[in-house]
């Protein structure tokens, strides 16, 4: 007769528990404790020269990533500001860095009021395992600050978009949305097919393949911009973005990309506002 | 299991109370009740009796035979998915890819109890089962494999499953892709919709479609697949193109995220899908492979994270999160490794070693793991991926220069080769894990 145990329900480990209390407690109290100057924005350069003696808020803002990649060459963030402004202030720019790659700044990107809500996702490349930073700024210079560590599993530099490489410029496509009321924020995705090459990667034939990328990324409403986007090396090939806006009238929505060769692709699409 | 209920008597909990500090030590021989002239070793309850659960079970017997095992699977039968894509294309019957439990119990003694584990408490550490009764643990390991996420991809719910299969857990689901494929109209298109990372067996999707069109070309020459993909880069990649170019011409196309090829929204009644930017697409089967999750008990165990997945320590798959827990398989975050079988098989003996040397006091011994994944392109068509991983720097890393993928170009004969490989492996990965064939 073999001598399987079966539970026995009056009994709780009463000491091992407290324990666990106790120790739950102590991780409490660590994250109460000030900010050391030990914050990943505070050990990268470029991060430091945009906040200068500033010291950014910690709340407020935050980037979502996966904790583990299994493809750096692709990795998908988002970045959400749900903090606190004082009335009629907005963020009007984010600061994207991946502090391991080769040039750390991912990204800015130039927001307004018209944005309704302040969610940004694109897709990175990211060199090796590393801290990821946003860095947002109000109009009227409030600064907020997050990090968020990606282990990747298999470098963003060693993978090569599978298939052939994209022709520059081609193919813009974008989502926007329907049926919105005045003022409500509504998603827009725009995809555009690009190698954004790096200037680092080698050819077959161990020559260095040049820098070619999109630069700059930006969408007007009846002839006003409403957000913009800087690019950078560590935006993915075929860069994506998704943001929002809260138009307060229907009219015309013109989307630009522009590469560093100077060359720009177009697209114009009709916003209905019910 | 009637003669296992619950017993009165001595309360081994409040015992161990009465001994202090000792209490915080390893349970291990002579201090429960229960133990039949002291040689108990310790109680291992392991969940799951697929690749990992079964594989861990077994080594912890082989690896010391006092320690009482008991495995919780509901199923008689289990149906591998590795040879499941073969039963799609018709190449293998469901009878050809079922394992039982037979030799688990016969030859290794373990206690096989064919129940769910509905509850873990990892305070008290015991487990709840579906027939009512509750087990101690001094160990759990947990191998329960994935769950679908509902409702993650816009209209995919448990009854739009349905009509648009998964298949991603063998058996019923593989069965009803295989009579749809079966009863499909020749010039029709198999649309398969493919998840972006992580996922159970990376290769996985292009295996099965390749087969699909195997089955296709033989029997519905019109017919096509398209393959609407959330990633832009996938396993093997090179080689599965240039074996679909060379075996199917253009049947099988492929769309990728940077194509419109993530989809956003199903309507299973139409068999319809439309992706991220708007295009819809029209099937006559449609099977969605949907994004995933450690299977639910992981969640009730409080070893999930908030990616849904379970974070372990690399040296032994206990988790990060809950003492004497260990987890392996699809559950687990074992990155580079990928959700493989051979993986689960693979991190099933380094934790049924951990184990066996926790219970008495000992330290882990050092863990590595080897995984291979073979595909098939066609039924002679074979192409493989492997590594070798250890832990670096507090995770775990492919070992430099080690594994690697099959040659690109490479002759028939090569790729026949690793067909006839791939069946080797099947035989002997089933043959380690469960022994004998239902
Ligand atoms: C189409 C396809 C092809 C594949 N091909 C390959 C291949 O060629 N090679 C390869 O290595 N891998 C392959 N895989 C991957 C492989 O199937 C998985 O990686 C493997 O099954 C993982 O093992 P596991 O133990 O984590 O989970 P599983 O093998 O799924 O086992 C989980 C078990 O846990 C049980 N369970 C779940 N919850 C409970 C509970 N609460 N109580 C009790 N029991 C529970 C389930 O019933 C199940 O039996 C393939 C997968 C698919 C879908």
């Amino acid at each position: 007769m073999p001598s399987f145990r079966f539970a026995s329900h009056a009994s709780r480990r009463g000491p091992l528990r407290s324990l666990v209390h106790a120790a739950a407690g102590l991780a409490l109290a660590a994250l109460a404790m000030p900010a050391l100057a030990n914050e990943p924005w505070q050990r990268l350069d470029a991060a430091q020269s945009l906040l200068g003696d500033s010291e950014p808020q910690t709340q407020g803002l935050t980037l979502d990533l996966p904790h583990v990649s299994e493809d750096g060459s692709s990795v998908p963030l988002t970045v959400i500001f749900d903090g606190e402004l004082d009335e009629g202030d907005y963020i009007e720019r984010i600061d994207l860095f991946a502090n391991a790659n080769p040039s750390p700044s991912i990204a800015t990107f130039h927001l307004t009021p018209l944005g309704g809500k302040t969610e940004i996702s694109t897709r990175v490349r990211l060199n090796e395992t590393q801290q990821v930073i946003a860095i947002a700024t109000s109009q009227q210079g409030e600064r907020f600050a997050t990090a968020r560590e990606v282990r990747i599993t298999v470098s963003g530099c060693l993978v090569r978009n599978g298939g052939e490489m994209p022709d520059s410029l081609s193919n813009p496509r974008v989502s926007i949305p329907s049926g919105l009321a005045a003022g409500e924020p509504g998603e827009v995705r725009t995809l555009i097919n690009h190698p954004m090459e790096t200037g680092l990667r080698e050819d077959d034939d161990g020559n260095v393949v040049p820098r070619h990328i999109v630069e700059r990324f930006s969408v007007s409403l009846n002839g006003d911009t409403v957000f913009e986007a800087e690019l950078r090396q560590s935006v993915s090939a075929n860069p994506y973005l998704r943001f929002f806006l809260a138009p307060q009238e229907s009219g015309e929505v013109e989307f630009t990309w522009q590469d560093d060769s100077g060359e720009t692709a177009r697209h114009v699409a009709e916003l209905d506002i019910t | 299991m009637t003669q296992h209920s619950s017993r009165p008597g001595l309360n081994r909990r409040q015992l161990i109370k009465g001994l202090g500090a000792a209490s915080l030590l390893p349970l291990v021989g002579g201090i429960t009740p229960f133990a039949i002239g002291g040689q108990h070793a310790g109680q291992v309850v392991v969940i799951g009796g697929g690749f990992g659960g079964a594989t861990a079970a077994k080594y912890l017997k082989r690896t010391n035979p006092a320690i009482e095992v008991i495995l919780v699977e509901p199923a008689e039968a289990f149906y591998t998915c590795p040879f499941s894509n073969l039963h799609l294309g018709g190449l293998r019957s469901m009878h050809d890819i079922a394992h039982g439990y037979d030799e688990l119990q016969d030859r290794y003694g373990v206690r096989v109890i064919h129940a769910m584990a509905e509850d873990i408490d990892a305070a008290t550490r015991t487990v709840r089962l579906s027939t009512g009764s509750e087990l101690e643990y001094d160990r759990l390991v947990l191998s329960p494999g994935i769950d679908i996420r509902w409702n993650a991809l816009e209209g995919y719910d448990e009854k739009a499953a349905e009509k648009a299969p998964h298949a991603w857990k063998a058996g019923p689901q593989t069965e009803l892709l295989r009579s749809q494929l079966e009863a499909m109209e020749d010039g029709g298109t198999f649309v398969m919709v493919a998840p972006a990372n992580p996922f159970r067996c990376p290769p996985g999707p292009y295996e099965r479609a390749s087969l699909v069109a195997n089955y296709l070309a033989q029997y519905k020459p019109k017919s096509k697949v398209l393959i609407l993909d959330a990633k832009d880069n996938f396993s093997k990649q090179g080689l599965f193109m240039e074996g679909w170019e060379r075996l199917y011409g253009d049947r099988i196309e492929w769309v990728g995220l940077s194509g419109d090829g993530r989809v956003t929204r199903v309507d299973a009644d139409r068999l319809e899908v439309e992706t991220e930017f708007g295009t819809v697409h029209q099937a006559d089967v449609l099977n969605v492979i949907p994004p995933q999750k450690a299977g639910w008990i992981a969640e009730r165990a409080g070893v999930t994270d908030d990616s849904g997945w379970v974070p372990v320590k690399p040296d032994t798959f206990e988790s990060q999160q809950a003492e004497h827990i260990y987890v392996i398989g699809d559950a687990s975050v074992a990155a580079p490794m990928p959700k493989s079988g051979f993986c689960a098989n693979a991190q099933a003996k380094v934790v049924a070693a951990a184990i066996a040397a926790s219970l008495e006091s000992r330290p882990a011994p050092e863990a590595y793991w080897t995984n291979t994944c073979y595909s098939l392109v066609g039924p002679k068509y074979g192409i493989s991926v492997a590594g070798v991983y250890r832990v670096r720097d507090g995770v775990i890393a492919e070992v430099e220069g080690s594994g690697g993928v099959s040659p690109a170009n490479a002759p028939e004969t090569t790729r026949a080769l690793e067909a006839e490989y791939a069946v080797g492996w099947y035989n002997a990965i089933c043959q380690d894990t469960w022994g004998t064939p239902v």
